[in-house]
């Protein structure tokens, strides 16, 4: 039988293996130039992975330097994770400059509510702030991914397959993520290993959604800025659409309630 | 686990099935934008709604009861229902095409008002509610019903100020196209 901890090193050597074909795809598409945090973000992943199976071949570091050294790239990972975030929200809504100003700060919006609820539950115990902080942090990923896509949908606004693609990618691992730690703190501790390699699992996945989106990119999927209309223009039609719309609304709970006393 | 870690997990699934359901295609497809205005243009239904209501007074049945024609008087309210139906999806398709033309104006926009929008997304919600009960009320027999003239002739100079608005756009949208050329690269669009 095939033991956790072999399992777990054969999910790194195929993340790895996978890293770097992604990274090869990446330069080969020129889209290294088109999306810099993205690639940043999965230079550094492949770093980590370097990092990690260096820091294993000194046993006798000591443990406060292994965790400090551990988690400085884990923290280097998630920020450029963030940046790359923030590059995919830029790309699908910024064309659209009354949309990107309005979602900026809904995005914003929700970012902060997520890390501040999930910090809140360190109750002051620094040690679980970082924890939590990161888990916050992936949340808040996984938060925004979402209400950009439900945004974007709401508005009629195309998002390319690759975006698409990096979106799904990233929010997947994120919410893995979150699930995983917060069951894993209390609950199902005894199962480490299992986790663990259940989280490469995940990200594995990611990588798969990102290479195949990646293989299919072409250069028609870079979407054209939409014309503009004035800002005032706007302003009057919108008043205009809202005030019939509350008209609609007015009639329609008129019908209600006078069949209500029809009754 | 605490209440709290357990509302984490519980909102990371939610957010993995909005993620699905984000990313699934629009039940219907959007209208270009040329059709969208056009739609605009046309006549109205919250503007017939004082013919609809007058063909649902309930005089116009209850003499029939009085007369002895009861079976007659039910065969008329039961039609006069599926018109009220009919007329209520009119409503809503009026108030959908309403959002799309909004949604289509924020995305042409440089600015977008926050609060319009957060108004829209309120009344749209409300709608799609009420729509929903008022249609189950009459499936199950709606009582005729009356008196509603005031609100008909508002929504008549509504759709008048609409339309004025929507010429005005378009005028707009014909001389911001014009010295750039881009126009011809986007025939759907204003």
């Amino acid at each position: 039988m095939v033991e956790p901890l072999q399992l777990q090193t054969a999910a790194w050597a195929l993340t790895t293996a996978l890293e770097l074909s992604l990274f090869v795809q990446l330069l080969r598409r020129k889209l290294a130039r088109i999306y810099p945090f993205f690639f940043a973000y999965l230079l550094s992943a492949i770093l980590q992975s370097a990092g990690s199976a260096a820091l294993y071949r000194y046993p006798n570091i000591d443990k406060p330097t292994f965790w400090k050294i551990a988690w400085g790239m884990q923290g280097m990972v998630v920020t450029i994770r963030a940046l790359t975030l923030v590059e995919l929200n830029r790309k699908v809504l910024s064309p659209y400059i009354g949309i990107w100003a309005l979602g900026r700060r809904l995005l914003l919006g929700v970012a902060a509510v997520v890390i501040v609820y999930d910090l809140l539950l360190s109750k002051g115990q620094w040690q679980w702030l970082v924890l939590n902080g990161v888990r916050g942090l992936e949340l808040a990923m996984a938060a925004v991914i979402v209400s950009m896509l439900l945004f974007a949908r709401y508005y009629r606004i195309p998002v390319s397959p690759l975006q698409r693609a990096l979106a799904v990618g990233l929010c997947l691992y994120s919410t893995f993520y979150v699930i995983n730690y917060s069951l894993l703190e209390k609950v199902l501790q005894q199962y480490a290993v299992l986790w663990n390699f259940l989280g490469m699992f995940a990200f594995i996945a990611s990588l798969l959604v990102w290479i195949g989106a990646v293989r299919r990119y072409t250069a028609v999927e870079e979407v054209r800025a939409p014309q503009t209309i004035p800002a005032e223009l706007y302003g009057t039609i919108s008043s205009e659409v809202n005030a019939r719309l509350i008209l609609l609304n007015r009639q329609l709970m008129q019908l209600l309630h006078l069949e209500n006393r029809g009754q | 686990m605490s209440l709290p870690v357990i509302f984490l997990v519980l909102f990371a699934i939610l957010l993995v099935v909005l993620l699905s359901w984000a990313l699934r295609p629009p039940a219907r497809e959007p209208r270009p934008a040329l059709d969208v205005f056009e739609a605009l243009r046309q006549s109205r239904h919250s503007s017939r709604m004082s013919h609809i209501l007058q063909a649902l007074e309930p005089h116009d049945t209850e003499f029939l009861r009085s007369s002895g024609h009861a079976a007659l008087m039910q065969t008329i309210r039961r039609q006069r229902r599926a018109i009220a139906l009919s007329y209520l999806q009119q409503l809503q398709d009026e108030f959908e095409m309403l959002l799309e033309i909004s949604r289509l104006l924020a995305v042409m926009s440089p600015e977008v008002m926050t609060m319009e929008e957060l108004e829209r997304w309120k009344l749209s919600l409300a709608f799609a509610a009420n729509c929903a009960f008022l249609r189950w009320k009459l499936r199950l027999g709606l009582q005729p019903f009356s008196g509603f003239a005031l609100l008909s002739n508002m929504a008549y100079s509504f759709a008048r100020r609409l339309e004025a608005a929507t010429t005005r756009i378009a005028e707009a949208a014909v001389r911001t196209a014009e010295p750039a050329g881009p126009w011809h690269e986007n025939p759907g669009g204003f």
